[in-house]
């Protein structure tokens, strides 16, 4: 709405003081002043008509009548919602109850609450599941259901039952194919590194126990270790390490032969 | 309209469990509180629905009544109202008036709408009489905005003055009166756009 003047009323006080003058309840002057502004303004004064014809249509409007069962229909649900808050709190009589219910009604208390988280949707899925990797486990494993009845519960036969079923685990594992070739690999390997005389080998041991002194295991490269050497001075691959052909003495050996 | 005295010992007895008495509080209020939600949400099945509700919680909340903050017939309108908004906030209802301050768009009439409510060919209170006014009031009604549909519910068709629906609506009596008039008004127009039609 536009706020103007309009013979000294502003249409803010005018829109107030509509509802008064629908009602009656404006009268003297500021009725005068009223009317003077609903007659001048070209924004109240069909605002005044259209809430008078608005009010006039309401006021026509009759009262419905509620449905027939609508009372019985509260007191039922209102009595049914709050049925607590009426009730006396009455303590009611204990019957006697024997030892025997007493613990069965203690297993009960204990059982209850395990009882009902079996009892949730989530828990049987994951039971579902469980049962289902299960039995498609014994299935791959050749385990059928009829072999169950035939299983004899004997310590012997268990033991039985236990070797047998480790001898048939070894021989399906040894008779892996990629095991086998890697088994024979590592035998080849084995028989190339070992020494040619086998039996020298098997004295060796005993001889090291016998002579602590022996070097022989020892690396080489401390046998051969060039003692007048230092071993930061430098040593040309060309250069002959030994003394050469030339410095060696001469020596002539005569051979006399005696003919008999 | 209530005797104070009368309410308050009503609601203490129903308090204290008395069946009686909230059966007597069901049977004075439920008419009105009816209307209401008829009035508000222009279904009867969802008056029904509504008036059971108010009623529930009313019975649920009657302890927290304190006669002395108010009416008892306004602490029910309040808790009535206040469960309209939240059924109309669940409907969506969308507005479907436009605002008397809207600026009228090529389509509307240039005539001024003063002219157009002058041109009716009889006064409104004729028309009302019959039933198929009624509903066509009625239909009209549902079509205003919430905010001014409850005013004039509370105010015409309920007769609370205006500090009441003020309490109600928590707003202040300057804007209660605004509403009124603005809910109305555009009743007004809506009305004689649909009686042009016709004619």
């Amino acid at each position: 709405m536009p706020d103007q003047t309009s013979n000294g009323m502003h249409c803010n006080e005018f829109d107030l003081l509509i509802t008064d003058a629908l009602d009656g309840v404006l009268t003297g002057i500021a009725l005068e002043r009223f009317q003077a502004h609903a007659r001048s303004c070209r924004a109240c004064g069909p605002l005044l008509a259209e809430a008078e014809a608005g009010r006039n249509w309401l006021k026509g409007l009759i009262e419905v009548e509620p449905p027939a069962s609508l009372v019985a229909s509260i007191l039922a649900s209102t009595t049914g919602v709050d049925s607590q808050r009426l009730r006396v709190p009455v303590r009611a009589v204990q019957p006697r109850i024997s030892r025997l219910e007493h613990v069965q009604g203690s297993i009960s208390g204990f059982f209850e609450p395990i009882w009902g988280m079996v009892r949730q949707p989530r828990f049987a899925m994951s039971f579902g599941m469980a049962f289902f990797a299960l039995s498609v486990g014994l299935t791959v494993a050749g385990v059928k259901p009829t072999d169950l009845a035939q299983i004899s519960l004997r310590p012997a036969a268990i033991r039985l039952t236990y070797y047998r079923t480790q001898a048939r685990v070894v021989h399906y594992y040894e008779n892996v194919r990629i095991v086998y070739e890697v088994e024979s690999l590592a035998r080849q390997v084995k028989r190339n590194v070992e020494p040619a005389e086998p039996g020298l080998r098997n004295t060796r041991p005993a001889k090291q126990k016998d002579d602590k002194n022996d070097t022989t295991q020892q690396p080489e490269q401390k046998q051969e270790r060039n003692y007048s050497q230092s071993e930061s001075q430098v040593i040309l691959a060309a250069a002959p390490v030994g003394p050469s052909v030339n410095d060696l003495p001469v020596v002539s050996v005569t051979t006399y032969r005696r003919f008999v | 309209m209530e005797d104070v005295q009368v309410v308050a010992m009503l609601v203490r007895r129903c308090i204290a469990g008395d069946a009686a008495a909230w059966e007597e509080i069901v049977q004075t209020y439920n008419r009105r509180i009816y209307n209401i939600c008829y009035r508000f949400a222009g279904s009867g099945d969802d008056a029904e629905d509504l008036t059971q509700e108010v009623f529930i919680k009313m019975y649920r909340t009657l302890p927290s009544y304190d006669h002395t903050k108010g009416a008892f017939v306004t602490w029910v309108t309040t808790i009535t109202r206040n469960l309209l908004v939240d059924h109309f906030r669940k409907t969506k209802q969308d507005r479907v008036t436009d605002s008397m301050d809207t600026v009228a768009g090529e389509h509307e009439d240039a005539q001024p709408l003063s002219e157009q409510i002058q041109d009716q060919s009889a006064p409104p209170d004729a028309h009302v009489r019959s039933r198929e006014v009624s509903e066509t009031v009625h239909a009209a009604l549902a079509k205003l905005s919430p905010e001014l549909r409850e005013a004039v519910i509370l105010r015409d068709l309920q007769d609370m003055d205006y500090r009441e629906i003020a309490s109600v609506l928590k707003v202040p009596e300057g804007t209660v009166k605004s509403r009124i008039n603005r809910g109305r008004a555009e009743l007004a127009r809506l009305l004689q756009r649909t009686y042009r039609q016709v004619m």
